[in-house]
């Protein structure tokens, strides 16, 4: 299956883990590689010539120059992995970030979208109008999977061998669910189909809690035991807590390089969103790549 | 020198002078041009003699320089109140001048008249409701940009922004391609959460037509979806169309007036053509100056009424929120302090003062909207009015123009300031940028989406999957 990828970079080195991720992804898996990188932010309301540039943050005026210089840095920066992976192009583009992101994933048509937590995030004021973190509004409004990698040690280094799939039964979860066993086919690995049970917010008695988590059990063996069909190399696991550290955790022990949850939030307000989402502290925590699924397309 | 490359008299037309003018880093080579660029004296007396109305003339004759107008000015006040900055000298200094003189002025003459034309004022006619004889030097300069612009005068980003209107019949390079693609993408990136989600094109008969400001469509299509989402729960009958969807005119800050009659005009025959019962423009101030109050008089319209009732954002949103077709849940009303930017352009120039706060009534938890003063028709410019926040070269003398609004906002000691429109958005944007103070900035669409009651039926059916 011919794949393409969309590595979303700052260039700066809090998206080395990413690009590490897709770069050895593009080439385990025969993938078109995509750099795509946001030069700058519009400053004026029109006659967007001028930029704040994405990493100096200071204005600058969009012309060819500029853009060659832009591109030439990211050559060097990439040197190494652009010289081993023949198949990539390198994007570039003006505006918000995550709305350009977005925009180069629909019209390039991307199986996936690559990223570091704070990948094209500007702290300028400019954006702040807009709230919500860019990795934030990306994985929401991605019809892909959006691939995190938050710092360089999650960066994988090999191929897949254990996925951990971490469900809250909704329907994002189902598209999720599909993806991690495609994934897990594909890649012939192993797969821990995960719900944690979240006892933060409410006080129950011990035998509850072990009731309650042989109900679990049973409803993940249910709801994605049959469809799980001639696949048989994986286990269901229930443990109770705060559901992102609880994640974390069962990566952890499983020894995982992949988690792969939905990012399932009702909240319209990014930023509301971004505060409880479990998906943003996993994404944090976790140390190995973490993928989420928001959309039943492209998985 | 007769005429530059990229600064002459000649409008841009075509894709190859826009890019070609668009490259010119800064407008470096534009601005070493201008210097060298010759004054049609005999046009320019000409033009003024066609075109200058009788009503300018008497306001030039009139004035009795009797500086009432003076702390009228935002920008008198802000610059020290040097008395170059009063209203009618600044008039006097430049149109006088031109008048007096018959045209007969010289290349540093035209470029001084220029930096005051776009840089001492902000075409926000507040003065002219203080001057004793109803003097209103908005007016004048907006008069007098006109002529700069046809001898070449004109800021390099306002020539840009004239011909993107007249290539792309946009401000921004936004083909009609680019433009419906975008509103796909916005339909299908909402319609999950928002089961049912349109955004149709070209509906005919529709009961409205909504157009929006460009760069909605070039940077922020999030924009376009959440008007969609609001139509979209009012139950509205709308639709946009495929051309004539751009209600913003650089040209009316550049002085380009053929150019501002060329766009309003494809806006026009959109409405022709799709025969909306009324239409809707965007929270955008000079777009709705630009379409609905100057418009008419620069397509010739004899009744000086758009073709269909055109509305503001601001009035459609209103009478949502008043017929209850949009209902606010009261847990989610604002309940903080927050203050109100009055648009110049649909406040003081179409009086649309208590509309604005009627919504405010809806949305802000009783006793936490805090007027700024003054307020309503008489508060101050934004700052970056007029095309100002768009212009390189005058962005000191911008950042000076923004210390007035601030000083208005800190004073009411909110944090949250609701600007509907695009320039005021993005000079409050600024200012907190320049002159960092904590604040944050809204349009009406996003904040009303946030606390709205969604109706069941059109919640999005999936069964929730925790236990
Ligand atoms: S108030 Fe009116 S008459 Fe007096 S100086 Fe100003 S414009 Fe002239
Ligand atoms: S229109 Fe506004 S900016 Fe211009 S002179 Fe009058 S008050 Fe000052
Ligand atoms: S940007 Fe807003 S405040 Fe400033 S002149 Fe325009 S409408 Fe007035």
């Amino acid at each position: 299956m011919k794949k393409k990828i969309l590595l979303a970079t700052t260039g700066s080195p809090a998206s080395f883990g990413a690009a590490r991720v897709a770069f050895e992804m593009a080439r385990r898996y025969d993938a078109e590689l995509l750099l795509f990188h946001v030069a700058g932010v519009p400053k004026k309301g029109f006659s967007y010539q001028e930029v704040s540039d994405v990493r100096s943050q200071e204005a600058v005026q969009v012309d060819e120059d500029y853009m060659a210089w832009v591109e030439e840095e990211l050559k060097t920066t990439y040197a190494k992995q652009l010289e081993e992976c023949k198949n990539s192009r390198i994007i570039l583009a003006n505006g918000l970030p995550h709305r350009e992101i977005l925009r180069a994933a629909r019209s390039e048509d991307v199986d996936m979208i690559v990223m570091g937590a704070h990948s094209g995030d500007s702290s300028a004021s400019y954006s702040k109008g807009y709230p919500g973190s860019t990795l934030q509004r990306v994985a929401k409004a991605a019809k892909c999977p959006v691939m995190t990698v938050h710092r360089e040690s999650a960066s994988y280094m090999g191929g897949f061998s254990h996925i951990v799939f971490a469900t809250d039964f909704s329907k994002q979860s189902e598209s999720a669910f599909k993806y991690a066993l495609s994934m897990a086919k594909e890649y012939d690995c192993e797969m821990t189909l995960f719900h944690a049970l979240d006892i933060t917010s409410k006080v129950l008695a011990q035998s509850d809690i072990e009731d309650k988590l042989i109900t679990l059990r049973k409803r993940l063996r249910d709801v994605y035991g049959p469809k799980m069909v001639d696949f048989k190399n994986f286990e269901v696991d229930v443990w109770e807590g705060n559901p992102y550290v609880e994640i974390v955790k069962i990566a952890r022990e499983r020894m995982a390089d992949l988690i792969v949850l939905a990012h399932n939030t009702r909240e319209l307000d990014p930023e509301q969103a971004s505060m409880g989402s479990t998906l943003e502290q996993v994404i944090l925590r976790a140390n190995c790549p973490v993928v989420s699924v928001n959309r039943p397309d492209k998985v | 020198m007769p005429e530059g490359i990229l600064c002459n008299k000649q409008p841009i037309v075509t894709d190859e002078q826009l890019k070609l003018t668009l490259g010119d880093k800064s407008g470096k080579q534009y601005y070493a041009e201008m210097e060298q660029l010759d004054v049609d004296t005999d046009k320019l007396w000409s033009t003024i003699q066609n075109t200058m109305k009788s009503r300018l003339k008497t306001w030039l004759n009139i004035c009795a320089k009797c500086g009432l107008c003076a702390d009228s000015c935002f920008l008198y006040e802000c610059n020290d109140r040097v008395p170059e900055q009063v209203p009618s000298y600044k008039i006097h200094a430049t149109l006088g001048e031109i008048v007096k003189r018959k045209g007969k002025v010289d290349n540093a003459f035209m470029r001084k008249c220029m930096d005051i034309a776009w840089s001492w004022c902000t075409c926000c006619n507040r003065c002219g409701q203080f001057c004793p004889h109803g003097i209103d030097m908005g007016v004048m300069f907006s008069y007098l940009r006109g002529l700069l612009f046809s001898q070449g005068f004109v800021p390099w980003e306002l020539k840009i922004g004239s011909g993107m209107h007249r290539v792309y019949k946009a401000q921004m390079d936004v083909t009609t391609e680019d433009w419906v693609d975008t509103c796909e993408w916005m339909a299908d990136e909402n319609s999950e959460e928002w089961p049912g989600l349109e955004i149709p094109i070209d509906k005919e008969d529709a009961d409205i037509m909504y157009t929006i400001n460009a760069r909605e469509a070039k940077h922020y299509p999030e924009d376009i979806a959440e008007a969609a989402i609001l139509f979209h729960v009012a139950g509205e009958n709308w639709t946009m169309p495929s051309e004539g969807w751009e209600q913003t005119s650089l040209t009316l800050f550049a002085g380009d007036w053929e150019g501002c009659k060329q766009q309003v005009l494809h806006v026009y025959d959109a409405i022709e053509r799709l025969r909306p019962k009324r239409v809707v423009g965007t929270e955008c101030g000079h777009a709705h100056r630009a379409t609905v109050i100057e418009g008419p008089y620069w397509a010739g319209r004899e009744d000086g009424q758009p073709p269909r009732p055109y509305i503001h954002y601001v009035e459609w949103l209103a009478e949502m929120l008043r017929t209850g077709r949009i209902k606010i849940d009261p847990a989610k009303r604002i309940k903080e302090p927050v203050t109100l930017q009055d648009s110049c352009n649909y406040v003081r120039n179409q009086g649309l003062k208590n509309i604005t706060r009627e919504i405010m009534s809806y949305i802000v938890e009783p006793g936490y909207f805090v007027e700024m003063a003054p307020n309503k028709e008489y508060n101050y410019c934004c700052g970056g009015g007029g095309g100002f926040n768009g212009i390189g070269k005058y962005r000191p003398q911008r950042n000076i123009a923004l210390l007035k609004k601030r000083e208005q906002i800190l004073a009411t000691g909110c944090k949250l300031v609701v600007a509907p429109c695009h320039n005021c958005w993005d000079a409050i944007r600024d200012l907190e940028e320049e002159y960092p103070m904590g604040l944050r900035w809204s349009f009406l669409k996003p904040l009303v989406i946030k606390m709205m009651i969604v109706p069941d039926h059109l919640k999005p059916q999936d069964e929730e999957g925790e236990e």
